[in-house]
């Protein structure tokens, strides 16, 4: 049965940084995208690290030549140990799609962040 | 189960760490003398490639000089229950870079008595290695005489960048100051740069992660050198280990080889054996980073043709960016008593025999 667990505060969550708590017996890290607040599972599911650990950073666009575009600024967490690059609103790992962080939803109630898992 | 990590970077901030075992000239040159980068970079003849997210892991991160100690014994000894980390340093197999090969050789000096002096205390699962910089062999079998006697130190280390491939005769002092002390010779990924030009055969490859996947080049060269050159015909007793270069290449390399040598013996007469039978008796492999294909029993067929269950050895190289933890690997788990502690044991004899511990 789900249930709905307090993190903080919404102004404790930095863009750039995942604030991590725990959930139950999980450890989860919430990320503030633009206005948006989602959260993930801080295991990789690559090789088990603490995904939500790494650098919320930006990737270069898919291109046909020599350009490097920096985009989706912020909507992306590179995995602490081995660098892999997950979307931070769906969990998708950017190389494989079908690898996928497990997400949970998030609710802001009057400036407070909540996760149901 | 005896777990030995035998790739442990036992990380620094900042150089300056070393001051205190420097004097005269080389105090003078590493604080006044100019760097690879700003105040507290270990001097080195950088490679072409930077890494694009650098080399330690994004949850590692120190604040002070005791942290490197204090997270690595939460992040990795103790979480991963390890019996015995090998101390591999991290910048300073770099000084083989070095031209200046008396610099070289004070500043891996300096390094091996800070490790004794400020690690080694630390924990009395850490065991050492003695950097060489070998581009002058003979001051390097003077450094390993000067500290091989101590009980903690359990190998001589270089970089796997060289002037040379290692089984030429300039570097022979090398072994036979090994053997004289009963230490393995151990190269780890590293040292390209500086007077290594050549890390990778045809020129420098381009980006990072093209070149660290094909980085075993260079092993390829010291495995086949060390065999064709018969150092394991002088010193049938000494253990050549090949830390962070990768593992399946190695039985076709050991292939090719055999196949070579059957037909032009007569280049070497001075051998005896195949060199995959040389390889099997004298050489060791660390596991990471062990190669991931979609079928891992493609991998485990790679490994069963290089003897793995009796050739390999765990490593984790805390806390680079390509770990490897010792709940996950991907080996035969019927292996892994040996794998991960078993083989480490015939090889560094001076590990404690944790014989207890082995069985359980």
């Amino acid at each position: 049965m789900a249930e709905k667990t307090f993190i903080c505060r919404a102004d404790q969550v930095e863009t750039g940084k995942a604030f991590i708590a725990k959930v139950r017996s999980m450890s989860v890290g919430v990320f503030r995208v633009g206005e948006e607040f989602h959260a993930l599972l801080n295991v990789c599911p690559h090789r088990g690290a603490p995904l939500c650990e790494g650098p919320q950073c930006g990737t270069t666009a898919p291109v046909d030549g020599p350009d490097f575009i920096y985009v989706r600024d912020n909507e992306i967490v590179r995995c602490a140990w081995h660098g892999w690059e997950f979307d931070i609103r769906s969990g998708r790992a950017l190389v494989d799609p079908k690898m996928r962080a497990r997400t949970f939803p998030v609710t802001l109630e009057s400036g407070n962040i909540y996760v149901t898992a | 189960m005896l777990i030995v990590d035998c790739d442990c970077h036992n990380y620094w901030l900042s150089a300056t760490v070393l001051t205190p075992y420097l004097s005269g000239i080389w105090k003078d040159m590493f604080l006044e003398g100019e760097k690879t980068g700003p105040v507290g970079a270990f001097p080195h003849g950088h490679r072409p490639w930077f890494h694009p997210q650098d080399f330690s892991r994004k949850d590692v991160r120190p604040q002070t000089e005791a942290d490197n100690y204090l997270i690595m014994k939460e992040k990795h000894l103790d979480r991963y229950d390890i019996d015995v980390a090998i101390l591999t340093g991290d910048e300073p197999i770099e000084a083989s870079t070095l031209a200046n090969p008396y610099y070289a050789s004070a500043l891996v000096s300096a390094y091996n008595d800070y490790q004794i002096a400020e690690w080694l205390p630390k924990d009395s699962r850490f065991m050492g290695s003695i950097i060489i910089a070998p581009q002058d062999p003979r001051l390097a079998a003077a450094e390993i005489r000067r500290l091989g006697a101590h009980p903690r130190m359990v190998q001589v280390l270089a970089s796997h960048g060289s002037v040379k491939p290692y089984g030429d005769p300039f570097y022979h002092p090398i072994y036979e100051a090994c053997a004289e002390m009963g230490l393995p010779f151990a190269i780890h990924l590293g040292g390209n740069g500086g007077v290594n030009w050549n890390a990778v055969a045809p020129a420098p490859t381009t980006f990072f992660w093209e070149t660290h996947a094909i980085f075993f080049m260079p092993a390829m060269a010291h495995l086949a050198s060390m065999i064709a050159h018969g150092v394991f015909e002088k010193w049938p007793d000494l253990y050549f280990v090949v830390i962070e270069c990768g593992v399946a290449w190695v039985p076709s390399v050991l292939w090719r080889l055999d196949a070579d040598y059957k037909a032009l013996r007569k280049e070497t007469p001075w051998l005896k054996m195949l060199p995959s039978e040389y390889a099997r008796r004298n050489i060791r492999f660390s596991t990471q980073p062990l190669e991931q294909p979609a079928n891992v029993k493609h991998l485990w067929s790679a490994l069963e043709a290089m003897d793995g269950e009796n050739t390999l050895m765990f490593a984790s190289d805390y806390p680079h960016w390509d770990y490897d933890d010792a709940k996950t690997l991907h080996i035969p788990p019927e292996w892994r008593p040996k794998v991960m502690g078993g083989n480490a044991l015939e090889v560094y004899k001076r590990l404690p025999r944790l014989q207890t511990a082995f069985a359980a």
